[in-house]
Parts: C-alpha cells; structure tokens; sequence
C-alpha cells in the first residue's frame, strides 16, 4: 500500500516537473515565424549584437550598411557601379562644386515624425563636432551642406579637393539619423559612437522585432514611407541567425535553413551540381561571384633585388594565377589581370584591355627565366635561385598573410612556391592580424597580401590613391594608411588630382589609362585575385525570384542597394 | 667491521624482471605483437614511404582544389591542390616527432618532481605537490593556446615542448607515489648510509625500480603528446612549417571538406591518428601486464 502510495506520489513530481518544463521553457525561447512570411539571411553577424547603433563600428546588422531600419541616402549597386535612390531620388551637379539632393516624397521616421532635410544635414554635420565618427573624413572634401528646401540638400564641395567620386562614396553610405532623438544623446558623457542603442528608430521598411544570442529578427512596418515609391516588401519578417563559423552558416543554406547568404562557401556549385539543390549564385558558372575588389601582393620596393623593377617584372611572370583562382578563391576568381582596375562591373568602362596586353604580365615561368637571365644576367646558384650581377641573392624574403583568413593563406602559399621555382626564394609567414597590420602600416615587411578600397562610387580613383599616392605617406618606421611599400613617382600626384575633379568619363578613363601605365611599368604591386564586395548565394526552397545573371533586376547584394531584391522574390 | 652485503643494483633488478618476463611475453604475443608490428608499419610508411613511392615534396601542388583520387594522387588532393597521400607520410613523421619530444619532455618533468619529492618528503614534497596540483587542475589546452600564441614561430621542437611542459603532472603524482612506497624499502637504507648522495640515490635506488613504469606513462605521453598537437592544429595553432596530420585536419575543416564530400581530406588523417593512438596504446597495455602480474589473463 505504501508502496503504491509512494508511486502515485511520484507519478505526481513527475508530472509536475513536465508541466513547468512545458510553460516555462517557451518563454526563454522566441517566437517561431511563419517559415513562408520570413526571409532568413546570413553572413553579417557573427556574435550576440552589442549595439544597434549606426555610428558604432561594430554595429550589429542590419544597421551597418544594410538599409533595413536606417536608410541612407543612395544605395551603391555593385552591378551597375551607380548609386540607386533610397531616401533620396535624384543627385545632380549644378556646377563642378555644387551638388543638390532631391529627398523622395512623403519621407517620414518610424515613430511618424517627417524626415526632412534638416535630418540629412544635422547627420552628417554630426561628422564636424565629433571626431570619433568614421566619416569626419566627408568634411575634408565638402565646404558646407544645408537643407535649400522642404526636399533638396545643397552639397559645397571644396574646390581645392575637388572630388566628386569621394563625396559620393558617402552619400551612399552613411545613415541618415532622425535628429529630434539624436540631438539629446549629443550633450552626454558618451561619444556618440559609443552610445549603446538598442532600440533603433529609422526610416526603413524594417523593425528591430526581437534580438538574442542566436538571431536578430526584423518585422515589417507597413507604415513604411516608401511603399507608394518602391511598393511593399515581401518577407513580413527577416531573421539573421547568428552561427559560430562559416560551415554552420553554408550548411544551413544547403538546408534551406538560409534563403540568402553572404558567405565563403567552397565549392558551391556542388550544391546544384551534385546535390540538385535550388541554390543559386549572380553566375550559374565561374567565377560565379561579381568581383568587387583586389587582393594584391605588396612588394617593399626599397629591399635589395625587389628595388629593381625587373626582379619584379619576373616575379609577376611567375605566378601561377590560374591556380590561385582555382584554389585559393574556388574558382570565384578570374586569374588576376595585371591592372589596378576591376575588369568587370561598374569599373569596367575604364579597363583600358589593349594597354594590359601590351604592358601587362600574366603566369608565365619561362618568361621570367628568361628576364632574369638574358635582361638582368643573373647566374643561377646551385640552390637554384638567382644572384644578380652585383652579387645580390633574390631572397630568402618573407611574404605574409593574416592567420586565419584562409583565402589569402592559401593565394600566399601558392606564390611563395611558385616565386622560389622561378628561382626567387620567397618564405611564407602568418602572423595575427594586429602584428601583420602594424609591420604593414610601418613599411617592415618584403611581401604582403592585402587588398585596398573595394568597387565604390570613388573607385578605381580611390585604389589608384591608395597604390601611388605618397603624399600624407610618412617614411618608413611610421604608421602609414596607404600605400605601405612606399611607390613614389612624380606624375602621380597631379594625375590622381586630375581625375578626382573630373566627372567627364572620357577624361577619366584616359587618366586612369596613364596611372595604370604608371603602374604597369612599376609594378609595386601585383594583383593576385578578385574578390566580390559581398558574396552572394541564395537557396530557393522557401522564396524565388532572386535576382542574377539571367534576371538582372537587382545587384547581387544584401546591403546597400542590395535593399531591392526584398521587392523582388516571392514566397513559394 | 664485515661489510654490508650489497642487494642488487636498481639496473640490474630491471634486467632480472625482463629476464623473468621474456617467457610472459609470449603469452602477451597476440596484442603486443599487433600493436608493435602496427606501429612499425605507421613508422616504415612514414620514413620509408616518401622514397620507395617516390613522392618526396608533401607541399608540391599537383592538382586543383580538392580533386577525388586518381592515378596521379592516390588520395586526391588538399584545398590547395598537394597530394594527401604524399603529406600523410610527411604528417605521420612530423606527429610522432612533436609526441616523441613532448613524450621525453613530460616524462622527464613528471620523474624529476615526482621522485625528488617523493624521496625527500617535508616541505620540498609540500610545495612540489602543491604546484603539481595546481598545474593540474588549469585545463591543459588553455595553457597549450596562450603558450601557442606566445611564441613567435611554432617548430617542431617549440611546439613539442609547449605540450610537454602541460601534460608531466599525471606522471609527477603517480611517481611520487610510488617513490614514497619503495624509499622505505631496505636497500635505499642501505644506499644512504653507505654515503650515497639523494640524487644518486634517486637515479640509482629508485628509478629503476619503477622503470617499468616510466616507459609506460612515456608511451601514455607520447600518445597524448600526438593527440594534443593534432587538438592545437586543428585550432590553427600547430607547426608553422611543414605539415602534420593534425594541420591536415585544420586545412580539411577549414575548406569545409565534409560539406563538400572530399572524404580523402579528412577520413585519411583521422584514421591514421586513430591507428597510432590505437597501437600505443595496444603496446602501453601489454607492457603494463607484462611488468604487472596481477593484471595477466589466465
């Protein structure tokens, strides 16, 4: 009886402790969406978000640069290389330094407030009083901004660093601030960029619905200003899970448990391939990603041996470029052309091709060992690399790469190998990021991967400054922020000046042509791969419509202009 | 005065036991013999490989990324397009290499502390203890990474000794213990009063009493020795030059072979680390029966 009783009883705590289990586990957990109502997206967010705030540089998605909740002025569409309306419809130049700004209509703040010019200029004026935001750099190049009417900005650019193309660069980028809350954060003890907000009042079609350690979710406002512009987007809720590595993340688009992602993910087109899976990439063949920017193999052109242009001429001749597009980066890269500009995409009206066949390079091995010997008379040694005339030893140098970044890792070991056959002996070196950034800044390496300003309203000017540019370049020991290995050529300077006033783009390309020539016969750098700006993947189980090759209807972006393809796909 | 009859040396006590032993070992052939003849083979394949296959550069590039096996590579090829086959070889020497020296390196360690404190007791067995204790209780791979970090270049020698100066506190603890039993014994008595120095006393009374032991918590060592360099490796921690099974795995992981269904990538590596995980340990617990009775099987 006792027994029976104890039982009973027991059956009883049992009971109880699953029913607790069952009410109170839910509420530490959040709400599951309607899978056909959610966009689930990836690759921005790699840890719980600590602020929402968009001056922050660590900002939490979307708030970087995806314009969901805030909204920046343009979009940068990396297919097309212009800048799309969002918040603003048109920009035009009435003379060479004046700039007007159309806000669309209707334009209001989540909480229903108009946004008005007045917001637009008060942001980035912000950018005068406070130093510690990233674009205090706008100012250099702009004289004044002020609100001419109830829906136009004029911009002053500063005629004696007449540069429309950098002017742009930040019209397309920073987030426009509503400026009746922001104007009280401002007197505080914090920086602004410092201020913890997690809250987020934008302009955007999207709020911030809930955030964890495992996702950030937005939902639609369909009070959004801009529907009658651009009509209502499709997902009712997006969802960013956050992964702790890429593999988690690519594993979850190969599940449909992502719809689009921004992720490096080896090998992808086995996907559909192999697995009949509806994945999809911008190119249904390589190099299946839009290329968007450069890592290039610096060279410390102040070393014995690499001081001589040959020596780098033969280096550039004798790596495998091929290989490294087809390993290094999956065969998401074309091999390398020997030009500073991208020749695809919205740099591609000034790829000057005939000037690269003529005085570029390309992987060819014996045409190294034949500069080395017939056009420098180096001797080879019984090591089997080459001494020069004057009895310098090509090598042993040490070419770096960060730890951890595979890709680059990888393009790095490649050339190191490739470079030590031809008979220049090159050693690899991996250091972190903070001992590779300082050695960069200070000129102290012989060779390094890294690349320079991706595909922009500003580019190529902006990578052309960064390669040849040496003024603001301090001698080497000193922090410099570009142009590490120290390239200085005479012409440089008033090309470069040149060709950011300009906005004619005959003019440009020639001018570009020429600094490419600079370039080209130089060779303080070599490009070693592309890069797109974001990668872009999307898995078609859940929504469809996604834009690429064959329905070009919106970049292949999640961020900046990349806003359009919520207009576009459809739930299945 | 007569003289104090001299017992055997510690040396020739060991020589005595293995005489005893021979004929056990017989009996133990089975599983000994596996794991050695294992062990040999592993070690034949990772000296001897490169030569008589004549694939003597693990880092040349002979294909694309990740291409299945072929005539030309065996076992495919990594993300870098090198053949797996010739850097299993190149691994399996570099993983016993780095298991060898941290092995030695923690062996030595552990016997130094474990025996002088043991030996001396008091304040000296106190302390020693006390910092044994410590180093026990910090989680070894946390120590492992800083160390990893700290160096400027990782070598084979480097790294050896990270994981050797980590992993000697089990070896140190179990050779007190058994210090503390045998330096009662009446022979270490005898030792001492003839004037014999407690260092010598140690290396001579002591130590081979428990040799046994010793070269069974070295093979132990080594074991964890080549699992800890593979766990470092894989965390992107391992040798800065050349390459290991356990780099292998990194490079595999990294390239998301799994994903991708290039099973030669990972499955190969892991399994020879398995197979000499499995070997030592194969020997270590045939070695143990052979110096333990208590533990033959009838």
């Amino acid at each position: 009886m006792n027994t029976r009783r104890f039982r009973r009883s027991w059956t009883f705590v049992l009971l109880g402790l699953v029913l607790i289990a069952l009410t109170v586990a839910p509420l530490g957990a959040q709400d599951a969406l309607p899978r056909n109502e959610t966009l689930y997206v990836g690759g921005f967010q790699w840890g719980p978000p600590s602020t929402f705030n968009p001056l922050t540089s660590g900002v939490a998605w979307p708030n970087a640069l995806n314009n969901y909740i805030y909204e920046a002025l343009f979009g940068f569409n990396v297919a097309t290389g212009a800048l799309d309306p969002i918040l603003a419809k048109d920009l035009s130049f009435t003379d060479d330094t004046t700039a007007v700004i159309t806000l669309q209509d209707g334009t209001k703040w989540q909480d229903g407030t108009p946004l008005t010019p007045d917001d637009v200029v008060y942001t980035y004026e912000l950018a005068k009083t406070h130093e510690d935001l990233q674009y205090v750099v706008f100012w250099d190049y702009v004289n004044s901004m002020t609100a001419t009417g109830d829906r136009t900005v004029e911009v002053k650019l500063n005629p004696d660093r007449l540069n429309p193309g950098i002017v742009k660069f930040y019209l397309g980028r920073q987030m426009i601030l509503p400026k009746h809350i922001w104007q009280a954060r401002e007197g505080g003890d914090t920086s602004l960029s410092q201020v913890v907000d997690m809250e987020p009042l934008g302009s955007g079609p999207y709020k911030l619905l809930d955030y964890s350690i495992e996702r950030v979710a937005l939902e639609r406002d369909d009070s959004y200003w801009g529907i009658p512009v651009f009509g209502t987007p499709a997902p009712k809720y997006i969802v960013h899970p956050i992964f702790n590595s890429n593999d988690e993340g690519n594993l979850a688009l190969q599940r449909g448990e992502l719809d689009v992602s921004q992720q490096f993910a080896p090998q992808i087109w086995q996907m559909w391939e192999n697995n009949s899976l509806p994945v999809g990439t911008w190119y249904k063949e390589e190099p299946y990603y839009v290329p968007g920017n450069i890592p290039l193999l610096h060279i410390n052109i102040h070393k014995p041996g690499l001081d001589n242009v040959l020596v780098r001429r033969a280096l550039a001749y004798s790596i495998n470029y091929p290989q490294i597009a087809a390993t290094a980066m999956s065969r998401y890269s074309a091999p390398a052309q020997s030009s500073l500009i991208l020749p695809t995409g919205g740099e591609a009206k000034f790829f000057n091709a005939d000037q690269v066949a003529e005085l570029g390079w390309e992987y060819n091995p014996d045409k190294a060992k034949e500069i080395l010997e017939t056009e420098l008379g180096a001797t080879k040694g019984s090591d089997g690399i080459y001494v020069l005339p004057d009895g310098t030893r090509l090598g042993p140098y040490t070419a770096m790469a960060t730890f951890g970044w595979t890709d680059w890792l990888t393009a790095i070991e490649i050339m190191a190998q490739n470079a030590t056959e031809a008979g220049i002996e090159v050693n690899t070196e991996f250091p972190e990021f903070p001992v590779i950034n300082a050695r960069r800044n200070n000129g102290d390496f012989d060779m390094l991967i890294w690349t320079h300003s991706g595909a922009s309203p500003s580019s190529p000017w902006q990578r052309f400054r960064d390669a040849l540019d040496d003024r603001g370049v301090p001698a080497f020991g000193e922090q410099a922020f570009w142009n590490w290995g120290r390239f200085s050529h005479p012409d440089v300077p008033a090309l470069l000046d040149q060709a950011a006033a300009t906005t004619d783009e005959a003019t440009q390309k020639e001018l570009f042509s020429q600094l490419d020539k600079i370039f080209l016969e130089n060779i303080p750098e070599i490009p070693l791969m592309y890069r797109p700006l974001e990668f872009y993947e999307y898995n078609e189980t859940y929504w469809t419509g996604f834009p690429n090759e064959s329905n070009p209807v919106a970049p292949p972006q999640q961020q900046q202009a990349g806003v359009e393809l919520l207009y576009i796909i459809k739930p299945k | 005065m007569t003289a104090i009859p001299q017992e055997q040396t510690g040396g020739q006590m060991f020589m005595a036991g293995l005489k005893r032993t021979r004929n056990t070992m017989s009996l133990l052939n089975p599983r000994f013999m596996f794991g050695l003849v294992l062990l040999g083979f592993l070690l034949f394949f990772g000296i001897f490989g490169p030569f008589i296959f004549n694939k003597t550069d693990p880092m040349k590039f002979v294909g694309m990324l990740y291409d299945p096996p072929s005539a030309t590579a065996w076992l495919g090829t990594d993300n870098f397009g090198r053949d797996v086959f010739t850097q299993l070889m190149f691994g399996i020497r570099t993983s016993l290499m780095i298991g060898i020296i941290a092995g030695t390196v923690a062996t030595l360690i552990g016997v130094l502390i474990g025996t002088v404190a043991g030996y001396t007791g008091g304040m000296v067995e106190e302390v020693l203890m006390a910092l044994t204790n410590i180093v026990i209780t910090i989680p070894s791979i946390v120590i492992l990474i800083l160390l990893s970090i700290a160096f400027k270049t990782r070598s084979l020698l480097v790294m050896g000794i990270i994981i050797g100066v980590t992993t000697w506190p089990w070896t140190a603890r179990a050779v007190r213990a058994q210090t503390s039993s045998l330096r009662t014994r009446e022979h270490v008595d005898v030792a001492r009063l003839s004037g014999t120095p407690t260092l010598g006393l140690i290396f001579w009374e002591i130590i081979p009493y428990m040799l046994s032991y010793i070269v069974m918590a070295f093979v132990l060592q080594l074991n964890s020795g080549i699992l800890q360099e593979a766990a470092l490796s894989m965390l992107g921690l391992g040798i800065d030059k050349g390459i290991s099974l356990g780099i292998m795995l990194q490079w595999a992981l990294l390239w998301e072979s799994v994903r991708t269904g290039a099973w030669w990538a990972f499955i190969p590596p892991t399994l020879l680390l398995t197979l000499i995980a499995f070997s030592l340990l194969l020997l270590q617990s045939s070695i143990d029966e052979i110096f333990n009775p208590r533990l033959r099987r009838s």
